[in-house]
């Protein structure tokens, strides 16, 4: 009878401890929010920016691919790399491209909201005093 | 043919004698070094013995102590709050929610006894494949484009191990000896063992251990088996950004091990 309760407190030490992984780290929100952006085609759908609204949803529209290996493109020619980070706790999608002519260009857009099928994010424009806000859904 | 019988007689007794004699010789041929383990002290397996024989000591009032198995359907929901939630992401609310119970099972040891003569009790361990919906209490927008989201996705299918701890109380119904109604309370304590994936350890979501009262009532048939149902209220044990509530009930049958085996 003792034995089967020393065996039993054995077993359930030893399996918890097993189980004792799975921790948050610092890169857990940046690898969920990979997970969510990374091997699609996002389609712009609008963009607001002050009182301004372009709905684009029923036309050709812009679109952009962001693939697992950290590359991505987009439907105007631009090929680059990009990464998801956490900047002074705000989350960002840093991409640096080259255009068609082979310039570089380099970008960061602020992430407002991203799940599986949509995304809302925001970049400031120096020409204006409110950043542009697009909304994107993916397929 | 009787030669055979009584040639095979004497074989056989030879052969007996002879490994009679291996066997007293070779006790009586220790070699030095096994004879000196015979009188040394072996303080770690003596301090064992001490430990043991002190824990059977305290629980000489823990008598009867029947070792029984059982299984049940359990039907389980969670209510899930995750107000504390600031990472950007969201998840489609129609798509994660539902507002059911679901199915899963659980199978254990449990040990029934009785303490001092007088007071009821079981204790149990249980391994349980939980397959629950999930209730989200909040739900955001993001004008004019993202209605109805949340922010977390809770597990709907894990493994846990459960320790639960049971107040038995002998409830006059019936003659109270061939049939037993028992009416049972007490605590019980969840390990989350099955693999906790990353949307649920943002923002220190993530919570392993669980702990649950229990309240529930069970039928004894003549010591045969028992059929019992229990109602499990549950809550994280630790402070997390995205407290749940799992809500179980479970209908099983417990078999005596001594009838099985």
């Amino acid at each position: 009878m003792m034995k089967n309760l020393y065996t039993l407190l054995i077993a359930v030490t030893i399996i918890m401890g097993l189980g004792a992984c799975n921790k948050e780290t610092a890169t857990t929100q940046i690898e969920v929010m990979t997970k969510m952006l990374a091997n699609k085609n996002w389609y712009l759908d609008y963009t607001i920016q002050g009182n301004s609204v372009k709905s684009y949803v029923g036309q050709t529209t812009y679109f952009v691919t962001y693939l697992k290996n950290g590359t991505t493109s987009d439907s105007d020619g631009l090929i680059g790399s990009y990464t998801v980070e956490m900047v002074n706790n705000k989350s960002q999608i840093h991409i640096q491209a080259k255009t068609t002519n082979g310039n570089a260009i380099e970008y960061v857009y602020d992430i407002i909201s991203i799940g599986d099928k949509k995304m809302t994010i925001s970049k400031a424009d120096t020409s204006q005093s409110t950043p542009a806000i697009f909304y994107f859904t993916s397929n | 043919m009787q030669f055979v019988t009584i040639n095979l007689s004497k074989s056989t007794f030879l052969i007996l004698l002879s490994v009679l004699l291996h066997t007293q010789i070779a006790a009586q041929n220790l070699n030095t070094k096994q004879q000196d383990s015979l009188y040394l002290s072996r303080p770690f397996a003596e301090k064992v013995q001490q430990i043991k024989k002190s824990i059977a000591k305290a629980f000489v009032n823990y008598k009867g102590n029947h070792l029984s198995l059982f299984g049940a359907l359990s039907f389980n929901k969670q209510l899930v709050n995750d107000k504390g939630i600031n990472a950007p992401v969201n998840y489609m609310y129609d798509e994660v929610n539902e507002n059911a119970f679901k199915t899963g099972y659980t199978g254990g040891l449990r040990i029934d006894g009785i303490y001092k003569d007088q007071h009821l009790y079981s204790i149990s361990a249980a391994i349980n494949k939980i397959n629950t919906g999930n209730y989200y209490l909040n739900k955001y927008s993001l004008s004019p484009f993202v209605d109805d989201y949340t922010h977390f996705k809770a597990d709907n299918n894990f493994t846990t191990l459960t320790i639960a701890l049971h107040y038995k109380k002998l409830l006059p119904l019936n003659d109270m000896v061939k049939y037993k109604f028992y009416a049972v309370a007490g605590p019980s304590i969840d390990y989350k063992i099955s693999r906790i994936n990353s949307d649920n350890l943002v923002n220190g979501a993530g919570n392993r251990v669980m702990i649950s009262g229990d309240l529930g009532a069970e039928f004894d048939n003549n010591d045969y088996y028992t059929i019992y149902a229990h109602y499990k209220l549950g809550a994280n044990l630790w402070k997390s950004t995205v407290p749940v509530q799992l809500n179980r009930f479970e209908i099983g049958m417990t078999i005596k091990a001594k009838d099985l085996f």
